[in-house]
């Protein structure tokens, strides 16, 4: 069945990185236009627009499955894709879109279901006899029970929210002691969070490395794998750089670990594209986490090693087409960097800096590859997300990609809002990146400062802001007084003031 | 004495730089003197040009002598002295020491929304502390100053009066 | 007269003594308290070389010492005269801390009197700078009839000329009612303070421990009491300070304030005053904002900024022009009225009411802040005091609604038939009795009860509302408002208005003065 029109149900980089692909496939995009950014850039890139500016519900567009399957149907899209957040990994929105016969640009219903509780897919990865961390059977009801499995597992365990992720549910237990509140923090904020308190208990590993594996299915049963993405990077869970293939593995690994996430996809006859997390501890282990049933943020480093475009891939594949690719057909070639830039302030914890953005100067070149969805003009709003730009960088091995990246860096002009630049800046000049031993606790645990300190520009700003103070209050030229003004009123008003009195 | 100002000094927490005046575009690095001079253009905004390079300059904050500048992305905080406030300062310093502890008082009445901080929390100051919710708005509350969550005395729902302490934290730095 | 004879050798020999008098181990004194002293204050005020003193020689009255021993001192602790600030003329008394601790002797005070009358008789402003240990206790009463007399000139002399006080060091017991009767308040951070009763009695009759910088330092009165109206951490900002406000104010109340050029050239058009106000109405904005970009740019001035945050108060300039503003700030406790933003902007008005400053009101307001609190505290007569210094005021005045503007907060801030001249409304105002969701739920509240999806309801309803009621072309269409326009060209708008308004004059009754409830 033949996609002839997508309504992209979502918003920024990601939107616009759809449409890139549709467009150059010939096929048509609806876009959504919302009161909280009439003027996004996305906007200008659909074929259609569909005006939601007057919708006053509580739930914001993107979150409300009944508008926009409404949506689909009212502009005569034939297919949706959820792009990543939002409702991309609610089964109910595919299986409602398959109920209106839209497609859904994505996997299954039921594998989307399976994959997103933790519980079944630990499950499921156990039937298989995958790697994974010790663990609980199921849920754990109450706090004694958390304790009994404690027991069992051995200090420190990781408690885990069944329904969720990105750190929100999560609490690391150290002591037996700690159990009880840790259980209760973590239950309610699972629950507030992902409306289900149901959590579970892992081993916890200390400083691992996050590595996940991308693959790609079709709906004839064809799995394969693209290769790894090296996520360690990152800060409070949330990635920050990642790159593609990893430092950390061997060709045999590689070729083991893929081969373990075709498994885990296939074990619940998966399609479309999605990328299976794993744990890797310093021995070299490695641990299944969890499978994330959408496209990811980081997917271009994968697109720019392998060749492949993933989303043109997830389109042939809501067709019902065959993959056109087997896994020995799938190269790895030279090295791949992407830099998340966001407006966040990295002096105040990474704290968001909304605004407007006023310039936005990104490189260019053979070997950048720039996503993004701002433009100047482009307002950052305190209630999306603050990512302003991805920065892609492509090299023939790491060391080359590494060196592009710094000079790319270097030429990047955001202004408008503080950005994480300067963080950037200095980790592609940190040695413990550069020789690729950073684990996800080096962030918060390791760096104390997130930019580089440069005397040099500190005593730049220290002139400006002394010629500010000058030109402000000491030089007196600039006050141009006219005294003869004070005294020059027309008769008739000098006249009432003065008899006033 | 102000039209006699011979120097400035521009503080940043331990850190001194000396301007002498009048001040001109010009700063001296060992023994070359090289111009420094403030632009601004549609193209790139507002920018130092130095040495031939361009910088991205944004004055975030300035307030009678303290100014915020976001020099090349990173934000500097300076406040810019005289001979004498600076001796001033160095003088109330000795007399006052520093505080230990900043108590967060709730600025309004209204209810807590979200707690992102816990106890022992390590903070940069402009780090968000908690959302409170009062006349249908809500106001990140962010933290003052450098320091580690002594206390948090609100969570989520609760409803707070005005000064109420919501928070403790103990001064680092 | 021969340059070596007697005579002239006498009149440089007194010159020397007071020379002598103003020592380096004098002006160490104050330095090594971070302070600088009375002449060096002076100094970096006023224009080089302007400064004439007067009574420079006067010496306490030994006769009228009751108690105690008195050090014969030349001017009896404070340095008293005339001088010019950016080219203006001014009349100015600083104490002197290092003489008897710039205490309060009848000397002193009479010389204080005397700049004060010549002040009233030149139409010249005044400023003072405080820095003294208060009454001195040698001379008994008659150092507090000294006050009496310094109070009562300044009452005299209230509206007429603007009065400054800064209070760089100790302003205690009866001293504080000088800054207290004067226009605006100058504090130098640490090293001043003002209180009625000092830490030592709060000790003795209350048993309660406080230092002087928490009963009256400069923060508390810059942010709690709203006595401050503006804090700096040194002397020589402070002084930058005032040097900066002092061009903003006219030189009596018959004068206009000085014209300032606009060297920036600010738009008259200017787009960003699009993006400020969200359409959302629960989103808070900087309505320093919409200000900033509507007066000559950098020329806002903000009074009383850490005091009642709510409702900003203070100078700007239009076209060169001084103006009062007054608005609304969403930012903070959403804007709403209380007892102390009601205060703090009717004494403003009156200010600039009295100096025939004109008034620029931006309007955001969705009503009075409610609460047990409020009510028992007085909010019914101190909202009424910004209702009364409003109507009360003949200057120009216009307002600009931005957004909210709810019942008996609408009619407060200078609603046209309180006297408003021009009223203009943004396409974001919103004028209603009441704010669309209490109004829904007040006149469809059975209908809401018995519906199935009640949040569903009340939202088209209140769409409806805002659609039909609470919006600027109801109140455009009956006369209420004279015109919405485009925010983009805001200040031209007013630029024309006030241009229009510059000969306004309104007789007002004859009377001894109103009652404004207090």
């Amino acid at each position: 069945m033949k996609i002839k029109n997508i309504l992209i149900a979502n918003r920024g980089e990601i939107a616009v990185r759809v449409m890139k692909t549709a467009r150059r496939m010939g096929i048509k995009t609806t876009v959504i236009k919302t009161a909280s950014e009439p003027a996004a850039m996305y906007l200008s890139l659909g074929d259609n627009v569909y005006d939601d500016t007057e919708n006053v519900s509580e739930i914001p567009v993107f979150l409300d499955i009944e508008r926009i399957i409404k949506i689909a149907l009212d502009s005569g899209a034939d297919s949706i894709h959820p792009g990543y957040g939002f409702l991309a990994e609610n089964p109910y929105f595919a299986q409602k879109c398959a109920d209106n016969k839209i497609i859904f640009i994505g996997p299954s219903p039921d594998s989307i279901y399976k994959m997103g509780n933790k519980i079944i897919a630990r499950k499921i990865a156990m039937a298989k006899n995958i790697p994974m961390t010790v663990g609980s059977e199921g849920k754990i009801p109450t706090e004694n029970e958390a304790i009994r499995v404690a027991r069992r597992i051995g200090y420190p365990v990781i408690i885990k929210a069944a329904s969720g992720g990105g750190g929100r549910g999560m609490r690391i237990v150290n002591r037996e002691e700690d159990m009880p509140k840790m259980f209760r923090m973590a239950s309610n904020e699972a629950d507030k969070t992902f409306s289900d308190h149901s959590v579970f208990i892992e081993k916890y590993i200390e400083n691992p490395k996050h590595i996940e594996f991308q693959v790609l299915g079709d709906r004839k049963g064809n799995i394969i794998h693209l290769w790894e993405r090296e996520c360690s990077v990152q800060r409070k869970h949330q990635k920050l750089l990642e790159e593609a293939p990893s430092l950390a593995l061997n060709d045999d690994l590689r070729k083991e670990m893929g081969e373990v996430s075709v498994k885990i996809a296939s074990a619940v006859g998966y399609f479309s594209a999605g990328t299976v997390e794993f744990l890797f501890d310093a021995e070299g282990a490695y641990y299944f986490m969890e499978m994330n049933t959408r496209i990811q943020v980081e997917h271009p480093v994968t697109e720019l090693i392998t060749g492949i475009d993933l989303i043109e891939e997830q389109i042939r594949i809501a067709e019902g087409q065959e993959l056109r690719y087997k896994q020995k057909d799938i190269k790895l070639n030279g090295w791949a960097i992407e830099c998340r830039i966001n407006a966040e302030d990295v002096q105040s914890g990474f704290s968001p800096s909304p605004g407007k953005i006023e310039q936005i100067l990104m490189p260019s070149g053979e070997n950048i590859r720039v996503d993004t969805g701002v433009q100047a003009g482009s307002v950052i709003a305190a209630n999306f997300d603050s990512m302003i730009a991805k920065l892609i960088i492509y090299g023939k091995d790491r060391k080359d990609a590494l060196a592009s990246c710094k000079q790319a860096l270097d030429k990047v002009w955001i202004k408008g809002t503080k950005t994480t630049l300067p963080f950037f800046r200095m980790l592609i000049r940190n040695s413990r990146f550069l020789d690729g031993s950073i684990t996800t606790s080096f962030i918060e645990n390791e760096l104390s400062t997130y930019h580089v300190n440069s005397e040099y520009e500190e005593m730049l700003a220290a002139w400006l802001a002394t010629w500010l103070f000058v030109d402000e209050n000491l030089d007196e030229s600039n006050l141009k007084i006219d005294f003869e003004e004070a005294k020059n009123m027309s008769p008739w008003l000098l006249n009432k003031r003065i008899i006033r009195h | 004495m102000a039209k006699q100002q011979k120097k400035l000094y521009a503080l940043m927490g331990r850190k001194k730089y000396g301007f002498n005046l009048p001040l001109t575009e010009t700063i001296r690095i060992g023994k070359r003197k090289y111009k420094i001079i403030l632009k601004e253009d549609n193209k790139y905004g507002t920018y130092v040009l130095w040495k031939n390079r361009r910088y991205p300059v944004e004055i975030v904050m300035s307030r009678q002598n303290k100014f915020d500048i976001l020099f090349n992305y990173v934000c500097y905080s300076f406040t810019v002295e005289t001979p004498f406030s600076l001796k001033r300062k160095q003088y109330l310093d000795r007399e006052k020491g520093q505080p230990e502890e900043e108590r967060i008082l709730a600025p309004m009445p209204g209810k807590v929304i979200e707690v992102m901080v816990r106890e022992g929390d390590e903070l940069n100051r402009g780090e968000p502390l908690l959302i409170l919710e009062a006349m249908k708005m809500q106001n990140e509350i962010n933290c003052p100053v450098n320091g580690i969550v002594k206390s948090v005395n609100v969570a989520a729902e609760e409803n707070v009066v005005k000064d109420d302490v919501m928070l403790e934290i103990r001064i680092s730095q | 007269m021969d340059i070596d004879g007697k005579y002239y050798r006498s009149f440089k020999k007194r010159l020397k003594m007071l020379d002598d008098q103003h020592s380096k181990e004098r002006a160490k004194k104050q330095h090594d308290k971070g302070k600088l002293t009375a002449f060096e204050r002076l100094d970096l005020l006023l224009d080089e070389g302007s400064f004439e003193e007067i009574d420079a020689f006067v010496v306490p009255d030994t006769l009228g010492i009751e108690f105690g021993k008195v050090e014969k001192h030349f001017g009896d602790g404070v340095i008293a005269g005339h001088g010019k600030i950016n080219g203006r003329l001014v009349f100015i008394y600083a104490q002197d801390f290092t003489i008897m601790g710039g205490s309060l002797g009848i000397v002193h005070a009479n010389k204080i009197a005397k700049v004060q009358e010549m002040a009233l008789k030149m139409g010249a402003p005044i400023i003072a700078l405080i820095d003294s240990g208060g009454a001195r206790i040698q001379e008994g009463i008659a150092s507090l009839s000294g006050y009496s007399t310094i109070f009562n000139n300044i009452i005299r002399s209230s509206g007429i000329i603007p009065q400054i006080a800064v209070i760089m060091g100790p302003a205690a017991g009866g001293a504080v009612y000088s800054p207290a009767l004067m226009d605006f308040v100058f504090m130098t951070s640490y090293t001043s303070y003002m209180f009625v009763t000092g830490p030592n009695v709060v000790k003795e009759v209350l048993n309660e421990d406080v230092s002087f910088e928490e009963l009256g330092g400069a923060e508390v009165h810059a942010k709690k009491s709203g006595v401050a109206h503006f804090i700096y951490d040194d002397e020589e900002n402070t002084i930058l300070g005032l040097k900066k406000f002092f061009s903003y104010l006219p030189s009596n109340n018959v004068e206009n304030p000085p014209k300032i050029e606009d060297t920036n050239e600010t738009p008259d058009i200017n787009k960003k005053l699009l993006g400020i106000v969200p359409d959302d109405p629960n989103k808070a904005y900087d309505v320093k904002e919409v200000i900033n970009n509507v007066v000559d740019r950098g020329s806002f001035l903000e009074i009383s900024e850490l005091f009642a945050q709510n409702l900003i108060t203070g100078f700007a300039r239009l076209e060169g022009k001084t103006l009062g503003i007054i608005a609304n700030q969403p930012k903070v406790l959403a804007g709403v009225l209380d007892i102390n933003s009601s205060v703090k902007g009717a004494r403003f008005i009156r200010f600039c009411d009295a100096f025939n400053i004109p008034l620029l009101t931006f309007e955001d307001v969705p009503g009075f802040l409610p609460g047990i609190d409020q009510e028992h505290s007085g909010i019914i007569k101190h909202g009424a005091k910004l209702l009364y210094a409003y109507s009360e005021a003949t200057v120009p005045k216009i307002t600009v609604i931005l957004r909210k503007s709810y019942g008996g907060a609408y009619i407060v801030m200078n609603s046209k038939n309180l006297g408003g001249d021009f009223n203009f409304a943004w396409p974001t105002a919103e004028i209603a009795v009441m704010g669309p969701d209490a109004a829904v739920t007040i006149l469809y509240r059975k209908e809401l009860a018995e519906s199935d999806d009640p949040k569903k309801l009340k939202a088209e309803l209140v769409k409806k509302y805002r659609e039909r009621i609470a919006n600027p072309y109801v109140a455009d269409e009956k006369g209420f408002i004279d015109e919405v326009i485009d925010p983009a060209g805001t200040r031209k708008k007013l630029i024309t208005a006030f241009k229009v308004l510059t000969n306004k004059w309104v007789e007002s009754p004859s009377r001894k003065h109103g009652n404004i409830p207090l």
